[in-house]
């Protein structure tokens, strides 16, 4: 079976800068692929050029049936393939929480308000946060906040979501949480890509960890294999930066 | 900007005979001033008070004669100080000057207000039509529904008052004595009621007009000084009675060319003490202050229905405008982005009354708007200026995440736009917003350079006729705050809407 993503040999350089250096990975329907390494190493780069949102240098990127190549980004017609949680979620700040999740189905689908809410409403319960669909982001905590831009990723029905550092601003209860909701969201046929620093909920969690150091993938695997017996220097250094 | 350099001159002038009233204030009775410090306006021009054209720092003019002749009668040296013709009473009173001349006319409220001196030249206010005109028009009656324009705040407005109420004609304002011919040649109005003195002038300088001497009134020229100094103002009708006499006041008189007929018996009149005939002014003399401000106040809140349509109007083009050019500076390429910046900064730069002339004026050759709508145009094209700078910042303000994610959800750049990183950056620009609206309520008060009757100059008008500026100055200022302080009120609700949280 051909994987949701496909990254082959992606290089992206900023200036004389290398980020990105002949990056390589995949992502199955049902994986939760983690990008871990040090600050600085690339990983959310690498999330963002998935995105669309980056362009890249060379090589090429592959969701589902197309594939873009190095230059400048162009928009995807129709439906967009990746859905996308930030690191501080970036909700409409002007917009409560289920007119956050119904603009785009609205405005890019063309699906009517009503089935729009209908369907925000469902991913609103699944989440946990359906009491709090009137709300202003302002408003909400960042468990809530988080959840609401999951929903809102969600909503178009994306066959790759990608989520920028979902566990930096949980308390470690939470984030039990969230791996069970993201190994829910897996099975549902999704591919999952995930940067994080906490190698507890990498190895709890994911079903593939990538390490990338300065910007090149030095290790992958079984989480519990590289987290365990970890044989690059790099990922060594990773895990005894971790408290 | 005129105004603004009059106001300069005012201050300078004020600080300069500082120190002559404090010398007079010493309580020396014997002691006589090196100087006759007199005022007039240089911009009435000729041939009362005009900048010499080969010496532009000196003036010259007939009443810089009859200042020179009395100073030197008097044994003082005359020193002219430029004050706004409007402003020459208030500037008496306040004491700026020892004597104003600059063709002031005589009226029983200025007699009440300041000490005048005797009349030293008598005019009729004239009619004056396009030559085309001149056997359609030769009276009020004929001009029924028609523009007739003059100078705001004189005798000729006064007339023309009473005539838009006696023969239905409509009264137009001007700040000046020289662009009514100009609009009357351009068709802009269909006569100017003024006195002969400056109907010659123009009709020298504008062709294509013709006035009719017969005159619908008669007037008179006096110098004014402030309300105190009666025995200096008697010693200055001596002078000019004995200039009368013996013929020096006529020679000046012929030199600027405005000797006539009418002024022989018109001296012999003066010199026999006969009573003057008086200028056929409507009677708002006799009338209390109470009286005045309850005839006024109607026209008061007409003006400033006026002001709050204006701002409107103009505040909705500016926004209009202001976010077009906001937008273009965002998002359009290099080309747009340096003709919008081009044109901030060229209106910001410039002062908004050049530009309000230039509209109304200068383009008159191409396209003759009317007042209202060259003010509308003018405001709301200055302010589009700042409200550009506004919305620019604002769109600017909108943090890059949320238009990352609006991109990453398949939106367009135009439908971020709209959807996303308009509405948040309308929040931020709503209190400058409100800010501007108030402030475009007060400089709408400049558009009545272009004879637009708004509040501040119906103000004005009321002013010089009450000779005071207390009453009206307290009505108008109650004006303005009735408009603006709901505006800013609503402005606060607003964002406290916006900030407080809805029902979850």
């Amino acid at each position: 079976m051909t994987p949701v993503l496909a990254v082959r040999g992606v290089r992206l350089q900023r200036g004389l800068r290398e980020i990105l250096r002949d990056v390589s990975f995949t992502a199955g329907a049902g994986d939760v692929v983690a990008l871990m390494g040090l600050s600085g190493s690339g990983k959310t780069t690498a999330l963002r050029a998935v995105a669309g949102l980056d362009p890249f240098d060379a090589g090429e990127i592959r969701v589902g049936e197309i594939t873009r190549g190095p230059g400048p980004v162009r928009r995807d017609h129709g439906r967009p393939r990746v859905g996308m949680v930030f690191q501080f979620h970036h909700l409409f700040e002007h917009l409560s929480a289920i007119d956050n999740v119904c603009l785009a189905p609205v405005h890019v689908q063309g699906v009517s308000r009503g089935d729009a809410v209908a369907v925000a409403r469902r991913l609103f319960d699944d989440l946990g946060v359906g009491h709090r669909a009137g709300a202003l982001p302002r408003e909400l905590s960042g468990g809530e906040a988080q959840r609401v831009a999951i929903a809102r990723a969600l909503a178009l029905d994306p066959p790759l979501l990608l989520l920028d550092e979902p566990t930096a601003s949980l308390d470690p209860a939470r984030r039990g949480e969230l791996g069970s909701t993201l190994r829910g969201l897996a099975a549902t046929g999704r591919a999952l890509l995930v940067t994080s620093h906490d190698d507890d909920f990498v190895r709890d969690w994911a079903t593939t960890v990538v390490i990338l150091a300065d910007g090149e993938v030095v290790e992958q695997g079984d989480p519990h294999r590289v987290l365990t017996e970890p044989r690059h220097p790099a990922t060594q250094a990773l895990l005894r930066g971790s408290p | 900007m005129l105004r603004l350099a009059g106001l300069a001159m005012l201050t300078l002038a004020a600080l300069s005979s500082s120190g002559l009233h404090a010398s007079k204030a010493s309580g020396l009775q014997a002691f006589e001033p090196s100087f006759l410090l007199w005022g007039g306006d240089a911009e009435g021009g000729a041939p009362f008070v005009e900048a010499d054209p080969h010496d532009p720092s000196r003036v010259v003019g007939l009443d810089v004669d009859i200042a020179t002749l009395i100073a030197r009668a008097l044994g003082r040296e005359p020193r002219f100080v430029q004050i706004t013709f409007t402003s020459l009473d208030q500037s008496a009173a306040r004491g700026d000057f020892d004597l104003g001349l600059s063709g002031i006319e005589d009226t029983p409220a200025r007699r009440a207000a300041v000490a005048a001196t005797m009349p030293y030249y008598e005019f009729r206010e004239v009619l004056t039509v396009r030559a085309a005109d001149r056997d359609r028009f030769r009276s009020f009656a004929d001009l029924k529904g028609h523009r007739v324009a003059t100078l705001g705040g004189t005798i000729a407005y006064e007339l023309l008052l009473v005539a838009e109420h006696d023969h239905g004609i409509v009264a137009v304002s001007y700040d000046d004595d020289v662009h009514p011919y100009g609009d009357l040649a351009n068709g802009r109005v269909d006569a100017v009621l003024l006195d002969n003195v400056l109907a010659d002038r123009s009709m020298r300088k504008v062709s294509g007009l013709y006035t009719d001497h017969a005159g619908v009134a008669v007037g008179h020229y006096i110098g004014v000084l402030g309300p105190t100094q009666t025995a200096l103002r008697d010693r200055m009708n001596e002078i000019l009675r004995a200039a009368m006499r013996d013929g020096r006041l006529e020679a000046i008189l012929r030199r600027w060319g405005v000797w006539n007929d009418d002024q022989p018996p018109f001296f012999a009149r003066v010199l026999a003490d006969a009573p003057i005939a008086g200028t056929a002014i409507p009677q708002t003399t006799s009338i209390s202050a109470m009286e005045m401000t309850r005839r006024y106040l109607p026209s008061l809140l007409m003006a400033s229905l006026v002001t709050l349509a204006l701002s409107c109007l103009s505040m909705a083009l500016a926004v209009a405008c202001g976010a077009v050019i906001a937008i273009g500076r965002v998002y359009g390429g290099a080309v747009t982005r340096l003709l919008l910046t081009t044109y901030v900064e060229v209106m910001r730069g410039t002062p908004i009354l050049l530009q309000l002339f230039v509209i109304y004026y200068g383009l008159a050759a191409v396209v003759r708007l009317p007042a209202s709508v060259a003010a509308l145009i003018g405001l709301g094209l200055n302010y589009a200026a700042y409200e550009s700078e506004i919305y620019r910042g604002a769109l600017e303000a909108v943090s890059r995440g949320q238009l990352e994610a609006a991109r990453v959800l398949g939106l367009s750049d135009r439908q971020a736009l709209r959807l996303v990183r308009a509405p948040q950056a309308f929040r931020l620009a709503l209190a400058p917003m409100t800010n501007d609206f108030v402030a475009m309520l007060k400089d709408s008060s400049l558009v009545s350079v272009l004879t637009v009757m708004e509040l501040t100059k119906q103000t004005q008008i009321f002013a010089t006729n009450l000779g005071s500026w207390v009453v009206p100055g307290v009505l108008c200022a109650g004006l303005y705050l009735t408009m603006s302080l709901p505006l800013a009120h609503l402005a606060r609700r607003l964002e406290a809407a916006w900030q407080a949280p809805t029902a979850s």
